[in-house]
């Protein structure tokens, strides 16, 4: 084969086509300024760089939730157990902090100083995690299920724990500073800064690392994966992992923004989470969607529900605003991408 | 004839099949037993449903089953719809919404069964939005209803006026004297209208379970869809027929709710769907499909009932989810293990 | 019964069926008597399984006419064939193992009033139907505490209950035990007295002198006769017609074999495989050649590591057998039986394909090295020749024998010494395969060795030096390929003729 011949084959075969992902988070993303720019027209107000920072950082907690859920989708399993080990990790972290001695039940913890109760309430979230991979790996209950399961588990865990309500009583000082540490001045809160570093490091995997391309391979065709030799039982085992510790710190931050265990915090969280997955492009049955367009998922959904406020419609317009706004997307893309292939 | 060919003797089920296959259809029954056992040797002083110290009595099992009614209603089409191999997460929204429907045409005075019909007619049409979703758009079952369980609970939201949490008597307007009976006074053996009329959807699933085309071909569509469809059976419309009868049923279960608490709450069916899947998969349905029985759902619906307003009187309330969430994870695995060893031959 | 056995029950007249590039079959003509067990042969390729698909309303014809009973039959699916009257038993059976017997036999035909199942000589005449045919199946009984065989006796009497006149069985016995296959015979003679005639595909041939009244054989397409059983003087005169005078010879002894054993197989045993050892040497490509079920792909698979069986396997002084991922890291590598679903990521590109079983080299610390994967990309659709507009094309849009291509490249960038190949060219068109073969033997000429596991007598003469002959799950024998290699002998081995020719 002379030179120049293979150099002609190399353009030819390089010359590369947007990919299908890339299509839709791009679909995705003009969406979420489209219909910014629409709520900027019909809300007062809304157009204001503020409000546009509020979007993100207002819902730092469900996005960095998304980024477990959405490599989970993509390796073609749910993760519903997420709300669950926030509020388990929250009450946790403070049942741990509280100086033993109490005046009652509830203001009693384990006194351990913070960073041990930190490290054991991250142990209790990858607990829950484990948990998940052992019964979708080792069992091969559908992960829907099992989910289901977990997130009772953990919430229940909290509620005994809490007794039902909530433990914000004879907690150290330091507790209360994760979570409302700010940084750039005063206007930008840790945890909305660890979620941007998290994304950063989650698109960094999903792009550029093996880890990343072997959820795909996993996701797309689990048998071909295991003849091709990938170990998919130790994946899918990491990628649980990896989103119950997500919760977990989302659920100790959370814990210490509001200086207290709730039992009930997190209520929902898991189905906001698939929800701006959905929205975002990514693909229940697995193998496709991607981090940066749940980001603008969320985006859309934020938009969606910020818009509704300005409006001044009463906040139960979110539940049909939210089903809506899912089934436009799934159809949308169902749609575009079928059209795209023809 | 029956001799010449007895060389060709059907090799039998092994052990481990029949086992499995016995435990899969009566374990529930004795799951029952041991749960009504064990609470009634319990100490039930605590708790105000039950007569002092004892389970057994008449008070106490009025009070479960009366309570038990929205479930008991609800489990049998939940199994139905499991066994064609579908899954309808929107039924804890239906069944608000109903109520939500139910309790607002009563304040406003529609008699007692038209209010009635015209819920049900509601959740029938739910349940068909449900069933176009999942058939029609062909939008995956677990998303499809996803999106109307937000959508179904925001309707519900939305029907109440701002700044009231609920359907109720109060400011000028006063629920019908009818309203709060049908879920709570005694009729027969001194259990309310409610309880008879999930008694009666019940049997009339089981009957159509066993005795119609329904059944069979819910069976068939969820255990091979090939084959039912290579056998001429149109699976989309009965899979639409079960979210329909899904949805009737669920908004039966909101009806009687809403009689119990006296009010229209939008937000009384939450988590019902999580409580339904429980009550299947502790009852042996598949969750792939083609597998269960009404009235094995029908049980674990009364164990699960039992279970919950027991403990009550052994431990604080705060522990249900707890042990909600270990029965659902137990019931997913002994399941498994079942079908496991029936398909081992 | 009446005279209606007199004329055929089902004729074709100049079917044709073409594919891109290819006549499957061509002018094919012949008719069936009714109430007789007529066995169709012919070697894979032969255009058997088009034929059938088209009888079953699969496919449709590219020309030619089809008639049942003398009337014209243009079946648009399979559910119309069953309406006309020709019942198929696939090879997936398409039974519901949750219902019972009975209920399943009634699938679809139930008599009802207002939803409710009523009772009807219905129920009686599909339990005759049964208990005609096979006695011994409660018709009570759960279908999934059934067997395969039994699973399969109640299809056939659902098509023979549902009115079927044809009854179409393709390879039934390739899943059945002795036993179960003389239960089954028992059956088909059952059906043929009860005036239902069936159409039986075959490879073993003793099967077909013991069951069959009348056989067509089906050779690159054509048919070359179609005659009553007892007019063939045996298996040789059979596999004659099949093979024909043309052989396919375009094997030349290779140079780069050696005696240099990089693989040892000793006493592999599952519940197909009987005690199978062998050994594969460097340089070579050996071919595991026999019918479906015989054992090749449960061979492959446990080579591979991809399941479990008893017995040791050797490759070069190592232990392996365990998981695919310590096959592909000792240097063996397999192409999957069924492509689609188990080789190639189809909602992936062919640049996303390629590199999944060399993770090493594409990894820099755990770090994806894109421009591996794209010289990779480029460098195997130029070597392979794959047809694609670029690389970032679907492998889902790839024709078969491009998709076959891809599958193949993830075997090559995985450097492996030992390439499984499991019916590598099935479902490729004439000129992909030439290609495939091409490859395979440039990559044994190298050094490494390759193992063809397949069903095709011309694909295993063509490329193999040694051939393997599986029947039944047990190696009968091997045969050195050279230019005076006996495909009669061949086709008798691996028919079921272990001592000889069987008359």
């Amino acid at each position: 084969m002379s030179d120049s011949t293979k150099i002609g084959r190399t353009l030819l075969h390089t010359r590369r086509r947007m990919s299908d992902e890339s299509f839709i988070t791009l679909l995705v993303a003009s969406v979420a300024v489209g219909l910014f720019l629409f709520a900027s027209i019909l809300v007062p107000n809304f157009f204001q760089l503020q409000n546009m920072l509020n979007l993100v950082t207002n819902n730092w907690a469900v996005i960095s939730l998304g980024v477990g859920v959405t490599f989970l989708l993509v390796s073609g399993n749910f993760d519903l157990s997420v709300g669950g080990i926030v509020a388990l990790s929250g009450v946790l972290a403070v049942w741990f902090s509280q100086s033993a001695g109490g005046g009652s039940a509830l203001s009693t913890g384990l006194g351990f100083p913070y960073w041990l109760a930190v490290i054991g309430a991250l142990g209790g979230a990858l607990a829950i995690g484990a948990l998940n991979a052992l019964f979708v790996v080792r069992f091969r209950i559908p992960s829907i299920i099992v989910t289901l399961g977990t997130m009772m588990l953990a919430r229940g865990f909290a509620q005994v724990i809490t007794q039902g309500s909530q433990r914000n009583t004879n907690l150290p000082d330091v507790f209360g500073m994760l979570g409302n540490l700010t940084v750039f001045g005063a206007s930008v809160k840790l945890p909305v800064v660890l979620m941007v570093i998290l994304l950063v490091i989650a698109v960094f995997i999903e792009k550029k690392t093996v880890f990343g391309r072997l959820t795909y391979w996993i996701g797309a065709n689990a048998v071909a994966a295991r003849l091709s030799g990938i170990d998919k039982d130790r994946h899918v085992t990491y990628l649980y992992l990896f989103s119950s510790a997500i919760a977990g710190i989302v659920g100790i931050l959370l814990a210490s923004e509001f200086k207290s265990g709730y039992s009930n915090r997190g209520t929902l969280m898991e189905f906001d989470a698939l929800v701006i997955a959905l929205l975002g492009g990514v693909a229940i049955a697995g193998g496709f969607g991607s981090v940066v367009g749940m980001f603008f998922g969320a985006l859309i959904l934020a938009v969606v529900t910020s818009a509704a406020t300005g409006l001044v419609l009463s906040p139960d317009w979110q539940y049909i605003l939210k089903a809506i706004a899912v089934f436009v997307a799934i159809l949308t893309q169902t749609w575009a991408l079928a059209r795209r292939n023809r | 004839m029956m001799s010449q060919s007895s060389t060709l003797a059907q090799p039998p089920a092994t052990r481990g099949v029949r086992v499995a296959h016995f435990l899969r259809n009566y374990y529930i029954y004795f799951v029952l037993v041991a749960v009504v056992a064990l609470l009634s040797v319990a100490n039930l002083d605590k708790f105000d449903l039950f007569e002092r110290g004892n389970f057994l009595n008449e008070k106490s099992i009025i009070n479960i089953l009366r309570v038990s009614a929205p479930l008991l209603t609800l489990a049998g089409a939940f199994t139905l719809l499991m066994v064609s191999g579908y899954i309808d997460l929107s039924v804890g929204s239906t069944m608000s919404l109903s109520a939500v429907i139910y309790a607002l045409l009563a304040i406003n005075g529609v008699p007692f069964l038209a209010a009635f019909a015209i819920t049900m007619v509601a959740g029938a049409g739910l349940g068909a939005f449900n069933g176009f979703l999942v058939v029609r758009l062909k939008i995956t079952p677990v998303i499809a209803t996803l999106i109307t369980l937000s959508l179904f609970k925001g309707m519900a939201l939305l029907l109440v006026q701002d700044g009231v949490s609920a359907i109720k008597s109060g400011g000028g307007q006063k629920m019908p004297g009818w309203f709060n009976s049908y879920g709570r006074e005694g009729t027969l053996l001194n259990l309310p209208m409610a309880f008879w009329v999930a008694v009666a959807v019940t049997l009339v699933l089981v009957i159509a379970q066993n005795r119609t085309l329904l059944g069979k071909y819910a069976a068939a569509t969820g255990g091979n869809p090939t084959a039912a469809k290579l056998s001429g059976i149109n699976t989309g419309k009965i899979v639409i027929l079960l979210y329909v009868i899904v949805g009737v049923s669920a908004a039966l279960a909101g009806i009687a709710r809403s009689s119990f608490m006296s009010l229209g709450d939008p937000l009384s069916g939450d988590g019902m769907e999580l409580t339904a899947i429980l009550v299947v998969l502790l009852g042996g349905t598949a969750f792939s499909g083609g597998e269960g029985r009404v009235l094995r759902s029908f049980v674990g619906a009364l164990i699960i009932m039992a279970l919950t307003v027991g403990m009550l009187t052994v431990v604080p309330a705060y522990y249900q989810t707890l042990v909600l969430g270990a029965v659902l994870l137990a019931a997913a695995a002994s399941n498994h293990l079942i079908s496991r060893k029936e398909t081992a031959s | 019964m009446t005279d209606q056995s007199q004329s055929p029950v089902l004729s074709v007249e100049a079917l044709t069926k073409d594919y891109p590039g290819v006549r499957a079959v061509d002018d094919v003509s012949f008719s069936i008597e009714s109430s007789t067990v007529h066995c169709l042969v012919g070697e894979n390729g032969a255009g058997k399984s088009t034929l059938i698909k088209m009888l079953t309303g699969a496919l449709q014809p590219t020309s030619g006419r089809m008639k049942v009973r003398g009337s014209a039959y243009e079946p648009g699916n399979p559910h119309d064939a069953r309406e006309g009257g020709i019942a198929t038993l696939f090879q997936e059976l398409h039974v519901v193992d949750e219902l019972t017997v009975l209920e399943n036999l009634t699938l679809g035909m139930e008599r009802s009033r207002f939803g409710f199942l009523v009772k009807s000589d219905l129920d009686d005449r599909v339990v005759q139907t049964l208990a005609a045919i096979e006695p011994s199946i409660d018709p009570s009984a759960r279908v999934s505490s059934l067997s395969v065989a039994q699973k399969q006796i109640i299809e056939i009497a659902r098509a023979a209950s549902s009115g079927a006149s044809v009854i179409i069985m393709d390879e039934p016995t390739a899943a059945l035990s002795e036993r179960e296959v003389a239960r089954l015979f028992g059956v088909i003679r059952r059906l043929r007295e009860t005036d239902v005639t069936v159409v039986y595909i075959s490879h073993k041939l003793d099967e077909i002198f013991e069951l069959g009244d009348a056989v067509t054989v089906l050779r690159d397409g054509k048919h070359i006769v179609t005659k009553p059983l007892s007019d063939v003087a045996g298996r040789s005169e059979l596999i004659e017609m099949m093979i024909g005078r043309n052989v396919f010879q375009d094997y030349t002894p290779r140079t780069a074999v050696t005696n240099e054993a990089v693989l040892i197989a000793r006493g592999l045993t599952n519940k197909l495989l009987k005690d199978v050892s062998f050994e594969i040497n460097r340089g070579e490509i050996v071919g595991f050649y026999g019918l479906v079920g015989a054992g090749k792909t449960e061979i492959a698979r446990a080579l591979f590591g991809a399941d479990k069986v008893s017995g040791s396997i050797l490759f070069k002084g190592q232990k392996v057998g365990n998981s695919p991922k310590e096959a592909i890291a000792a240097g063996i590598a397999l192409v999957p039986e069924e492509r689609r679903t188990q080789g190639l990521f189809t909602s992936l590109t062919i640049r996303e394909n390629i590199p999944v079983m060399n993770l090493k080299r594409l990894s820099n610390r755990g770090v994806f090295r894109s421009s591996v994967e794209l010289e990779a990309a480029d460098e195997y659709v130029g070597k392979l020749n794959i047809a694609t507009s670029s690389i970032d094309k679907y492998a889902e849009k790839l024709s078969g024998g491009n998709q076959q291509k891809i599958v193949l490249a993830k075997c090559l960038f995985a450097d492996a010494d030992l390439l499984l190949l499991d019916e590598p060219t099935r479902g490729v068109d004439v000129g992909a395969k030439a290609e495939i073969y091409d490859i395979i033997r440039s990559m044994a000429d190298e050094g490494n060795s390759v193992a063809v596991f397949s069903s095709e007598l011309e694909e295993v003469l063509g490329i193999c030096d040694r051939i393997f002959l599986l029947f039944d799950g047990s190696l009968e024998t091997e045969v050195i390929n050279g230019p005076d290699v006996d495909a009669a002998h061949i086709l008798n081995v691996v028919t079921g003729g272990r001592g000889g020719a069987v008359q």
